[in-house]
This record gives C-alpha cells, sequence and structure tokens, in this order.
C-alpha cells in the first residue's frame, strides 16, 4: 500500500518548475540586496557631502561634532535643515508614531456657555468659552434618550471617526467633556462662524465659479481623507459643511458616520438627508459604499451653483421622482442591476421609455438647468450624479477633475469674502431642511409605482416627473 | 522624520510613565503582586467569553488592550471599587458593539454568569476543581431574569465609566494584521510560523509588563515574528531586517524577552493560586486583602 499522500507531487516536471521559481526568487531577492545596498552607498555619501557643505557653512572642519541643542532658546530656532541634520545623525531613519495619551473626561464647567446655535438630529450645539484659555469653542451635547443598549452606537462612532479624522477640512474634536450625570456628554470642538447652508441662504448671489471651485476641493480633499481612513460620513450637507472667515470650510457631524469594510457589512440605508439622499439607498439597497457620500457631493456642487437645492423631494417617493427628473429614467444599460434593489420593483416605466443610447459615455445632465456652468463642470456633475453607484468618480478621481483646473481657477483662501456670522452671537433661525434619518427606524415599505406618474402609490398628488405625459 | 498623522489608524495611546507607576488600585492599597493577578486573571476571562460569544480574536484582543488601560494610572479604576469581572463584560460588550459583529447586553450577561460560576466554570481561578466532568445542574449558572435586569444596569453604568476614564478614545490598533503583512513582505509564508506569531501575540495579552499598552502595534508584530521564526527555525533574510519595519535592536530585545516571559509567568500564576480563586469582584478583593492582613498580624 502506498503510503504516499496523493497531494506530494512526485513529477519531475512539476519539480523543475519549483526549482526554476526558486531560483529566480533567489535572484530577484539578491538584485534587491543590491540595489538596496547601492542606495545605501548613495545615501551615505550624500549626507557626507551635506555635513561637509554644513561644516564649511559653519565654518568649521573634520568631521561634525555631534551638537546638543541644551536650552529651547526662541532667538536661535534651528533651521529645518539642521533639524533635519541632527535627527539624521541620530540614525533615526525609523518611522515614528504619533504620540498619543489617554486621560479621563474633564468636566463640563471649565466651559462657559456663550450663545445656542442649533438643535441637530444627534443633539444640542451652542457657542462656549474655555475658562482656562478663553478660547471660543463648539458644545455639542449628545442627546443620550435612555437607550436600551447603553451609549449610543452612533455617539460612540460620531466619536471615534472624529477623533481619528485628523485633517485640515474635517471639524477638529479637542475633546469629549462630562456633565454631572452620567448621561452628559459633550463635544467640545473648534467654533467655525458659519455654516454653508445659512451662508448661502444669506447670500443675495451665488459664489462665483472660482469660490466654488475652493470649496468643493476643500470639501472633496476631507473627504477623501476619510474615505481612506475606511469612514463614511452618511450625512453629507450644506448645513454639515461649517466656514470660518478664513475661506477654509470643515466637515462636521459625524452623527452618522461609520467605518466600512471590504467586503462591505451589511449596513442600514435609513441614512443621508432625504436630499442629499443617493438613489440605491433610496431603493433599499442594504450594501453600499462611499459611493452615497459623492452623491451628496453631487447635490452639494449644484446647491452651490444654484444656491438652491438641488433635489428638494418632500417624501422618498418625490425624492426619486425628482431624481428621475433630472438625470433621466435609469435602464439596464446605464445602471446594470438596479432591479434587483428591494424598492424597485414598484417602479413602472413609462412604456416609451426613451431608447438608451449605446455609447458607453455617461449622459449629461440637462444644460438647461446649470446654464453658467462649463463643459468639464457639468461633465463632473453628471458623473457625481450618476444613477448607478459605479460610475460616479471616487474623492481622489473628483480631485483631479479637468474642471478644477481650467480658468476660472480656484479662487486662493485668503483672498475668500467674509460674511458676518449668525451664529456668532445671535440665535439660529431654523430652516426647512428634513432632518436626517433616526436610528432604529423600520426602514419604509415604500410603493414607487407613482414615480412616473399615472399609476396610483404616490402621496404627493403630484404628476410624477412630467416627461412621461409629454411622451404621452 | 516627523510623527505621520496619516498613521493613526496603526498606532495606539500609550500608557505614560506616570500611569504604569502609580495605579487607582495600588493607591487604593492593593497590593502590586494581587493587582497583577487579578488582571491577567481578567484578561483571560475576557479572552473566553469572547470565544464563547463567537466574537472574532480581534474583537477580543481590542477588549483586552480597553480593560488593560482602564486600571492604568491614579485616575485608572481601582479594584477596590470596579469589579474586574464587571469591567471585563463591559469592556468586551462596549467594543463588541463598535465593530461588525455586535452582541447583545443577555447574551454577554449569560456568558459571564456561566464563567463565574463556582460550580460550572471551566476557568482554573473560579472554579479550582477544573470544568466539570458531567454537565453542572443548569440553576447553577442561569441567569434569571431578575438577576438580568440588575446585571444589565450594572454592565451599561460600567461602560459608561470605561469611556469616562478613557476619555472617549475607544482606538485600538492591533499587531495580527501587521505581522501577517510584515510576514509577507519577509517572504515567511509557512503557515506554522504565521501560527506561531499570533500566538505570540494573543499570549502577549497576557503580559505582566503590558507590552499592549507600552508598544506600538508595529513592533509587537516584528517581536512575534522574530520569536516565531526563531523557534521554528525558520531563516528570515540577513541584516537588521526589523529596522525596515521601524523597530530598533533595543526595542525588539525588550518586547522578545517579554513575550518569552509570559508563559513562566502564566505558569506561576497558576502555581501560586492553586486550588484558590483569585478575586474577580470587589467583596473579594476586600476579603483577600483581609486575609493577607490577618497573616501579617499573625505572624
Amino acid at each position: 500500500m502506498s503510503a504516499k499522500s496523493r497531494w506530494a507531487d512526485d513529477d519531475p516536471e512539476t519539480e523543475a518548475i519549483v526549482a526554476q521559481q526558486k531560483r529566480e526568487k533567489e535572484e530577484k531577492r539578491r538584485a534587491k540586496a543590491e540595489k538596496q545596498r547601492q542606495l545605501e552607498e548613495k545615501e551615505k555619501k550624500k549626507k557626507n557631502n551635506d555635513e561637509n557643505t554644513q561644516a564649511a557653512i559653519n565654518g568649521e572642519s573634520g568631521p561634525p561634532k555631534k551638537r546638543l541643542r541644551l536650552s529651547n532658546d526662541p532667538d536661535a530656532p534651528p533651521t529645518t535643515a539642521e533639524v533635519d541634520q541632527q535627527d539624521r545623525k541620530k540614525q533615526s531613519s525609523l518611522l515614528r508614531f504619533p504620540v498619543r495619551e489617554w486621560g479621563p473626561c474633564r468636566h463640563v464647567d471649565n466651559f462657559e456657555r456663550l450663545n445656542h446655535i442649533e438643535e441637530g438630529s444627534y443633539g444640542w450645539v451652542s457657542r462656549a468659552k474655555d475658562i482656562n484659555t478663553g478660547e471660543v469653542v463648539a458644545l455639542k451635547k449628545l442627546k443620550i434618550e435612555n437607550s436600551p443598549d447603553g451609549f449610543p452606537v452612533t455617539g460612540l462612532r460620531e466619536i471615534q471617526t472624529l477623533l481619528e479624522a485628523r485633517h485640515s477640512n474635517v471639524v477638529y474634536l479637542r475633546e469629549v467633556v462630562m456633565g454631572n450625570k452620567m448621561d452628559d456628554v459633550f463635544l467640545v470642538m473648534d467654533f467655525l462662524e458659519h455654516d454653508l447652508k445659512t451662508l448661502l441662504d444669506e447670500m443675495r448671489e451665488p459664489f462665483l465659479p472660482s469660490e466654488i471651485k475652493t470649496l468643493l476641493l476643500q470639501v472633496v480633499g476631507g473627504l477623501e481623507f476619510l474615505h481612506a481612513q475606511w469612514i463614511m460620513h452618511r450625512d453629507l450637507k450644506t448645513s454639515n459643511l461649517l466656514m470660518n472667515n478664513r475661506g477654509e470650510i470643515k466637515i462636521a457631524d459625524f452623527g452618522m458616520a461609520r467605518y466600512y469594510g471590504d467586503p462591505p457589512p451589511k449596513l442600514t440605508q435609513l441614512v443621508v438627508t432625504l436630499w442629499y439622499r443617493s438613489p440605491e439607498l433610496l431603493l433599499g439597497a442594504d450594501k453600499y459604499g462611499t459611493e452615497v457620500d459623492m452623491w451628496s457631493i453631487g447635490c452639494i456642487f449644484g446647491e452651490l451653483l444654484t444656491k438652491e437645492p438641488l433635489l428638494q423631494g418632500k417624501n422618498e417617493v418625490d425624492q426619486v421622482s425628482q431624481i428621475f427628473a433630472l438625470t433621466g429614467p435609469p435602464n439596464s444599460q446605464s445602471w446594470p442591476g438596479f432591479r434587483s434593489l428591494p424598492n424597485a420593483k414598484s417602479l413602472r416605466f413609462p412604456p416609451s421609455a426613451p431608447a438608451p443610447s449605446s455609447s458607453g459615455s455617461l449622459p449629461l445632465l440637462p444644460r438647461s438647468r446649470f446654464p453658467y456652468l462649463t463643459n468639464a463642470g457639468l461633465g463632473l456633475l453628471s458623473s457625481l450624479l450618476a444613477l448607478n453607484p459605479a460610475a460616479r468618480p471616487s474623492a481622489q478621481q473628483c480631485l483631479a477633475h479637468p474642471y478644477f483646473r481650467e480658468d476660472p481657477r480656484p479662487k486662493p483662501r485668503e483672498m475668500f469674502p467674509t460674511f458676518p456670522s449668525k451664529a456668532g452671537m445671535e440665535k439660529r433661525r431654523r430652516h426647512h431642511t428634513p432632518e436626517a434619518p433616526r436610528r432604529g427606524q423600520e426602514a419604509p415599505e415604500l410603493d414607487f409605482a407613482g414615480v412616473f406618474g399615472g399609476a396610483p402609490g404616490g402621496d404627493t398628488g403630484e404628476v410624477g416627473a412630467g416627461f412621461t405625459l409629454r411622451l404621452g | 522624520m516627523a510623527p505621520n498623522p496619516g498613521l493613526k489608524h496603526l498606532s495606539n495611546a500609550l500608557a505614560t510613565p506616570d500611569q504604569l507607576s502609580n495605579s487607582s488600585s495600588s493607591i487604593d492599597g492593593v497590593p502590586s503582586d494581587l493587582e497583577t493577578s487579578i488582571r491577567c486573571a481578567g484578561v483571560q476571562l475576557t479572552q473566553t467569553a469572547g470565544i464563547l460569544l463567537h466574537l472574532s480574536q480581534d474583537i477580543i484582543a481590542q477588549a483586552v488592550v480597553i480593560f488593560t488601560r482602564f486600571w492604568l494610572g491614579a485616575d485608572g479604576g481601582s479594584l477596590r471599587i470596579y469589579s474586574a469581572k464587571d469591567v471585563s463584560a463591559a469592556a468586551l460588550y462596549l467594543t463588541a458593539k463598535l465593530s461588525f459583529q455586535p452582541t447583545s447586553p443577555r447574551s454577554v450577561l449569560n456568558v459571564y454568569t456561566l464563567l463565574l460560576s463556582p460550580g460550572a466554570s471551566p476557568l482554573w481561578f473560579v472554579n479550582p476543581r477544573g470544568a466539570p466532568k458531567e454537565p453542572p445542574s443548569p440553576d447553577t449558572y442561569v441567569l434569571s431574569e431578575g438577576g438580568y435586569q440588575s446585571a444589565r444596569l450594572v454592565l451599561l453604568r460600567i461602560e459608561s465609566v470605561i469611556l469616562r476614564t478613557l476619555g472617549f478614545d475607544t482606538h485600538v490598533a492591533l499587531p495580527h494584521t501587521i505581522a501577517l503583512t510584515y510576514l509577507q513582505t519577509l517572504g515567511a509564508t509557512r503557515p506554522a510560523v504565521a501560527r506561531r506569531v499570533v500566538e505570540h501575540l494573543n499570549g502577549a495579552l497576557l503580559s505582566p509588563q503590558l507590552l499592549y499598552v507600552t508598544h506600538q502595534p508595529n513592533a509587537l508584530a516584528v517581536a512575534a515574528i522574530y520569536l516565531a521564526a526563531r523557534e521554528e527555525g525558520v531563516k528570515l533574510v540577513d541584516g537588521e531586517w526589523w529596522e525596515v519595519f521601524d523597530v530598533d535592536r533595543e526595542e525588539l530585545g525588550f518586547l522578545v524577552v517579554g513575550m518569552k516571559s509570559t508563559e513562566g509567568f502564566m505558569r506561576a500564576e497558576a502555581e501560586r493560586w492553586k486550588n484558590k480563586t483569585i478575586p474577580m469582584v470587589v467583596d473579594e478583593v476586600e476579603a483577600e486583602l483581609e486575609r493577607r492582613r490577618m497573616m501579617e498580624e499573625g505572624e
């Protein structure tokens, strides 16, 4: 009886191949080592040269001595070159990690409440002053309604993602402080004078094209960072974009944010404020990704252009019909697989829907809606508002879009106009923006039969998107 | 090189020297050897509970790190105020809640009731007679509805306490996946090595030197690889390969010694507490302190 495993290969040919592979690997390794050595030599030479020039500048000769800076003399700050040099001398080519510690929460009494700013879906925000430093901050109280599962996971995620998302275009969470009761938890964040929504409401004219580019680049830049950290925001809208008087804009309100993974975990579709919610969410997808944020970016882009929210649906059904009115209805070419989404079954399409263009290029949005936008701009907007999530650009692709490189160029931040701050002293007016969906709600069973008019189901009593009637 | 802020998700907040030298428990008069024993038993309790809850090891390991951080420093938790078993349960519940595998308070408390039952527990420091041979009677480990309601309140309260003590920083980066990436980079793909690496990393969770709160995950990964390759007789590349992964020789040496000593430490613990239980609740800690006081006076 043969004791040999049937997996053991005794085939001489296989063996030869394996040996060949091994040789190749060995050779590669050797080549790599050689390259590394050469690199090191080069580095050493360069270092020597650097040191020599440095020594020559300092009027020293011979091998440079290790210089220890003993005092923090503010008059003689080391130049970056010097710091570099010192680092290299300590032969620390090793990467250093950001040094962080942990400590208990401070008490909210370290802050003096100045004025109330607004109430969002996840908490109350007020302007406050740090009693010790005098700095003005925004204080956000987390809502903890006696939840049966302990500390609400949304609040935990908001803190966790904000602590992780240190970026110049993401609002800075300084610390978390607590009140007297176990349930009193406050986020201490940098205070910014405006939010984009209020600003747009107060402005007579929309932003200039150059200003829109600066704003959009910053928002998408922040979003790119978030996505790179595996964070989805899931509630991007103009009222969650904060602006200061130095032309800087920051993404705020991470109450809906969470980590995602690859493969994506099952997620709730009850995210993103209705007007900024992507079609796949409206059609009930429970597997989705960062594309939902890109759709919101498209809505924000449109809002920056016209000063008005782009798609102001009264409810989910109306929102879907408004989307299709803008983009045209989906078909299996432009959005493969949309039919299998839970809520798509009730969609009844107009019988004589225009035949899809067979060319693979994305259909452009109607130019009449955005008369002052360049072709590149319209192209970008159309791709962000593509019905098919896979057709939307990533944040990174968006940043590289030609729209941002053509004239007029993005306006430098320092050239940005300033505006009187509403949040600064006065109580804020409430706006008629729908709120982000609440966690724990049942996902609604939606009947989209009325999206294209005709069939019952749409409870708006309106005539759907309109274009079917024109065809009829 | 300046610290790179983009590396935050690969790094951890570390304990300060102050936090390592002063614990809230030691200020309250708990001898450090007792504190170490309880903390180590708490880690084993967390690990076992995580397995029974079918949580993946990364969640369990994160919970252990949160549990470990909680007791450190003068501002940390004291064993005379908080029961180790409650902190263990809340850390596990909290970590699972933030992960892709949340679990319910009921499941967590069921598991902890079983693990802390003196008759039914398989844990040597709770049930020194060892896991019962025959299935124990259910009423020794079943959590009644009334018991559940009060235990749930404790669980949720301790969750809040942990969050406040840690300043709501729940981020824990683990070395496990980093180690696998390094192994691939080094071309050491033998499953036996990888398994040994993961064993060392999980073992280090028990380390009395608290390696997970004193060293960054990349260093832990490198040390585990170094040890595993040695033990499995696998030759890695020549030269100081650990520097490629940003670990210097000194740190590597310390970690290797620390990881290797964990096994001996655990054996000594088992010997020291033979036929005795390790106090996992405040009352038992008080009783142990009283017992020690009596012993001292008796001598």
